[in-house]
């Protein structure tokens, strides 16, 4: 009898344990992204002497992880018009065809399903970019990532910096090379907000 | 002949920069991001639009001095609240002190290259040494300019709680400021 006692009391706590993991790891989480937190931010070397910088926001989209699977899903648009290098008539230039062309193509697309995780960090993901109406595969790198607690909304926020590198070429988007170069290096800040 | 005449013209085009000169800051290649982490996931970024300043440097003699003011209120971040909450006392006290300036006269050399800058970074009133290490240095003929533009990148760690910017420190904003400085100069 003492047994069959001492089992029921552990029963209730594994039973907790259970439910705990089922519901932080068994189903995919959805997060959207905050816009506050969320931004491109683009740097190209300028005749071989400095580096132009230039940021994109306000970025929509959400991220699907799955811990346990693991694996993820992410779905983001970046409206091309709203480019921001602080000088207002370069962002006008960049808009024009031979560059973003942002009126043909008003929004910059990324959706990514291959996710790498280091133990229950995201490390890396490699997707498809569009951009100009060009689809190409970008990897990101993880620099960091890293999930906290919202101190005012009190919800789980998840998200890193990412680094990429694409050759702005292959997009379509060659003007000013090669004084402007060619490989154009992405660094991603992105945080979301679980739903 | 004709050779010669290019070499020795090239050799004159090579040898000009080494006379010290006057440069004045391009301000549409002179930008200050600064970079700081976000509750240790992300990292927040912002940058100072309005800018100007001047640059002497000589690369025979190697020496330089650069003067670069910045106007606080052109803080861009991409977050208009944020940028308004910069401005307050929190932050910069931009109605008390409305520009930051960077006075570097202890310019290092690797070669004819600018390695690191040494100075004073003065922001809300205080002044204290700063070093800014090169990753990238060059000078090159500017076809639209039709003049020598000497330029780089430069960055600097700071601790912004020395120049008594405390904000959120106790609930674990850092205190680490990285900032990464493109800036280019244009020959007079």
């Amino acid at each position: 009898m003492a047994v069959t006692a001492a089992g029921m009391r552990l029963l209730p706590a594994g039973l907790l344990v259970l439910a705990i993991s089922t519901a932080a790891w068994a189903e995919p989480v959805t997060y959207v992204l905050d816009p506050q937190h969320s931004f491109v931010h683009f740097e190209v070397l300028h005749f071989g002497t400095s580096t132009l910088r230039g940021r994109f926001g306000q970025i929509d989209g959400y991220v699907e992880l799955d811990r346990a699977a693991p694996g993820g899903w992410v779905s983001l648009r970046v409206p091309t018009a709203a480019v921001d290098t602080g000088m207002p008539a370069f962002d006008a230039r960049l808009r024009q065809s031979d560059l973003l062309d942002s009126e043909a193509h008003p929004v910059a697309s990324f959706v990514a399903s291959r996710f790498s995780f280091d133990g229950p960090k995201v490390s890396a993901l490699s997707g498809e970019l569009t951009l100009r109406g060009v689809r190409q595969t970008l990897e990101l790198r993880a620099l960091r990532f890293g999930c906290h607690t919202h101190p005012q909304l009190q919800r789980e926020v998840c998200g890193g910096d990412f680094e990429g590198e694409l050759d702005r070429a292959a997009f379509g988007a060659s003007f000013g090379m090669p004084f402007v170069a060619n490989r154009v290096r992405l660094r991603v800040q992105v945080e979301g907000i679980r739903r | 002949m004709k050779n010669l005449l290019a070499a020795t013209t090239l050799g004159l085009a090579l040898a000009a920069p080494a006379y010290s000169a006057n440069y004045v800051i391009d301000p549409t290649h002179t930008f200050v991001t600064y970079e700081v982490g976000h509750f240790g996931t992300s990292t927040n970024r912002g940058r100072f639009d309005k800018k100007e300043g001047t640059v002497q440097f000589d690369r025979a003699a190697r020496t330089g001095k650069v003067e670069v003011t910045f106007d606080l209120k052109s803080v861009s971040t991409g977050v208009e609240m944020l940028n308004k909450h910069l401005q307050s006392a929190d932050f910069f006290d931009s109605a008390k002190f409305p520009e930051a300036k960077f006075v570097g006269d202890k310019f290092v050399f690797n070669g004819d290259k600018v390695s690191e800058v040494a100075g004073m970074l003065t922001l809300r009133g205080k002044a204290l040494p700063v070093t800014l290490k090169a990753t990238n240095f060059n000078c090159y003929m500017n076809p639209m300019l039709k003049r020598e533009v000497c330029g780089g990148d430069f960055e600097t760690t700071l601790k912004r709680s020395q120049w008594g910017v405390n904000y959120g420190l106790e609930v674990g904003v850092p205190d680490d400021v990285r900032l990464l400085i493109q800036v280019e100069a244009v020959k007079q």
